[in-house]
């Protein structure tokens, strides 16, 4: 009862906000929000599941260009295009995971690096389907029962998918998946020991992150009406990953931090630095795993410990 | 025929290039574990050195090369200091060293690009731009310097490592750290040795690929995912094994650029592939190390 209070009290204060807002801080914080839900699924895979991979934001693109080459090149209905970009972004998923799963090691960092990049060069060979270079847009959002949701509304749908990610992750997290996949990311021998299959649990967090990846691009599609391929780079990937370090990996917390701090630093920092903003990022991160491992979530546990 | 043999030693030099990448990655991987993604970087701030100390001041190209190669161990063995031992003193995970050599990755790039214009730099070729025949076989000067070049290093790395006492050391330490360490081998130092020589490995592979492609900031992700896939393919276990992935990798790279009739964008996919296939069939690599 308190707990369901308690969600629908961050629905309508998050839900609420965007209300307040002039257009361009409605874009911001739309963005914000969405870089928050990667860096939760993320945490999942990375902090939780203990895998490094870079093909997050690759999966956030699958799911951007899937949604708007389904219904826009094919003519395809809404939900059909949405099932189908789940759907093409499990199995793309599953290619990259079972092979690389099955060894110890970091095997699964390098196959989704050369996955990362390998997509955008997909995206910029593609010709007509995916509109090569210059990416995709003059798209609207199709009209749902008559509807056709727009402005601060939309704003709502992002909330709602950013607390509906939250809300799955944290109850596979607080059952036996969750603890499963702890154990395989801090001893795989005594998780194998206890009956856990651990290369079956690699690839159902993989693929399941990935997929919410993905869902998470469908709805980054309609926000800006375009998409293109330098949004889809190898950039973003480290970014998301740098988000999860800085704010503390494993902690769902320290991912809603580490997403809001760094999203946000390019706006401080720009009038200091221009856009070299992703030096400090770099130094950030080397600061954060040589000095405070536990991320910046680590220093509140502190605080409250003593 | 001519064709097929001008493509092979084309594939050849790239195919060394890789090699030399993934003998970085080996030199650091076998006695640390640490798998360090920022050697496609080290390539990188050595062809841009490569750049600026041959086209810019027009040193002599030994003199430049030898003062490129020297940076680069300084390179190694400054980013072991920083970020690699504080973490293995500390007793952390093998994860923690990865991350924060990935951090290291950014930071390079990110000082090369604040440092250089966006555009390729020009790197001059060593003997100038000729092409060399001996009978069938023909290629470019800077493919065959390349080839020259690799082999006469993986000569030296494998003697080293099979003859002399430190390179034993070395082997030691990658089969059982504790017992190389109480057997009196220096852990700390032999590490420092193998980050040094993994930035020297890496550097002199940017520095030959440089006059082909240009020094560029981002040349270096793409050189990174190659040399690591021709070290899956060749296996860990054996330097050899690095330099016959890498050739492996640039054959099929380079056939099907010429006869798959798909946009060359594309052969970036063919890495990607090779290494599900390897992973999935032959994951210890060709070469099976040595018991």
């Amino acid at each position: 009862m308190k707990s369901s209070l308690r969600w629908i009290a961050a629905f309508v204060l998050l839900a609420g906000l965007p209300f307040f807002l002039g257009s361009y801080y409605n874009d911001v914080y739309r963005k914000m929000l969405l870089w928050i839900t990667l860096a939760l699924s993320y945490n999942f895979l990375f902090g939780i599941g203990g895998q490094v991979a870079f093909s997050h934001f690759a999966f956030y693109g699958v799911g951007a260009y899937s949604i708007v080459i389904f219904l826009f090149q094919f003519h395809l209905p809404f939900p059909l295009a949405i099932l189908l970009g789940i759907a093409l972004c499990i199995l793309v998923a599953l290619a990259v995971a079972i092979p690389s799963t099955r060894l110890e090691g970091f095997y699964l960092a390098l196959a989704t690096l050369a996955l990362a990049q390998l997509f955008v060069v997909v995206l910029n060979e593609g010709g007509a389907v995916t509109g090569g270079p210059g990416g995709l847009a003059n798209y609207r959002l199709p009209e749902v029962f008559g509807v056709r949701i727009a402005g601060p509304w939309y704003t709502v749908v992002i909330v709602s998918l950013l607390l509906a990610t939250f809300f799955v992750l944290l109850r596979l997290d607080r059952s036996w998946f969750g603890r499963a996949c702890r154990a395989v990311r801090d001893n795989p021998e005594a998780a194998a020991a206890m009956g856990v299959d651990v290369a079956r649990t690699k690839v159902i967090v993989f693929t399941l992150t990935s997929a919410l990846a993905g869902i998470a691009g469908m709805v980054y599609a309609f926000v800006d009406n375009t998409v293109n391929p330098p949004i889809f780079g190898l950039e973003n990937a480290f970014l998301i990953l740098f988000m999860v370090i800085v704010g503390g990996s494993g902690r769902h917390t320290g991912a809603v931090i580490g997403a809001v701090l760094l999203f946000l630093l390019p706006f401080v920092l720009s009038p200091l630095v221009g856009h070299h903003h992703v030096l400090v990022f770099g130094l950030l991160v080397l600061a954060a795993i040589l000095v405070a491992p536990k991320g910046l979530i680590g220093f509140y546990d502190a605080f409250r410990r003593s | 025929m001519r064709d097929l043999l001008e493509l092979a030693v084309s594939a050849t030099a790239s195919g060394c290039v890789y090699g030399l990448i993934a003998l970085a990655y080996l030199l650091m991987i076998r006695p640390t574990g640490i798998i360090n993604f920022a050697v496609g970087e080290w390539a990188m701030v050595a062809a841009v050195g490569g750049h600026l100390l041959l086209s810019r001041y027009a040193w002599p190209y030994w003199l430049g090369m030898l003062a490129v190669l020297a940076f680069m161990l300084l390179v190694g063995w400054v980013t072991e200091r920083i970020a690699v031992r504080p973490l293995v003193e500390k007793g952390a995970a093998l994860l923690a060293p990865i991350l924060a050599l990935l951090g290291v990755l950014v930071i390079t790039r990110e000082i090369i690009s604040v440092s250089f214009p966006p555009d390729p730099l020009p790197v001059p070729f060593p003997f100038g731009f000729g092409r060399l025949e001996f009978g069938l076989l023909a290629g470019s000067y800077q493919s065959f310097f390349i080839i020259a070049l690799t082999v006469l290093v993986f000569a030296g790395v494998w003697l080293f490592f099979e003859k002399t006492l430190w390179g034993r050391s070395f082997e030691a330490v990658s089969l059982n750290r504790k017992a190389a360490a109480l057997m009196g081998i220096n852990l700390s130092r032999v590490t420092a040795l193998s980050f040094a020589g993994g930035a020297g490995a890496a550097g002199l592979a940017g520095l030959l690929v440089s006059p082909n492609v240009s020094a560029h900031y981002l040349m270096g992700v793409p050189l990174a995912i190659q040399g690591f896939t021709a070290l899956v393919i060749g296996g860990v276990g054996r330097v050899e094994g690095a330099l016959l992935g890498g050739l492996l990798l640039a054959f099929a790279e380079q056939f099907t650029t010429r006869y798959v009739p798909i946009p060359s964008g594309y052969t970036q996919g063919v890495p990607l592939l090779l290494l599900m296939v390897f992973l999935l069939f032959r994951p210890t690599g060709l070469l099976k190390a040595k018991a």
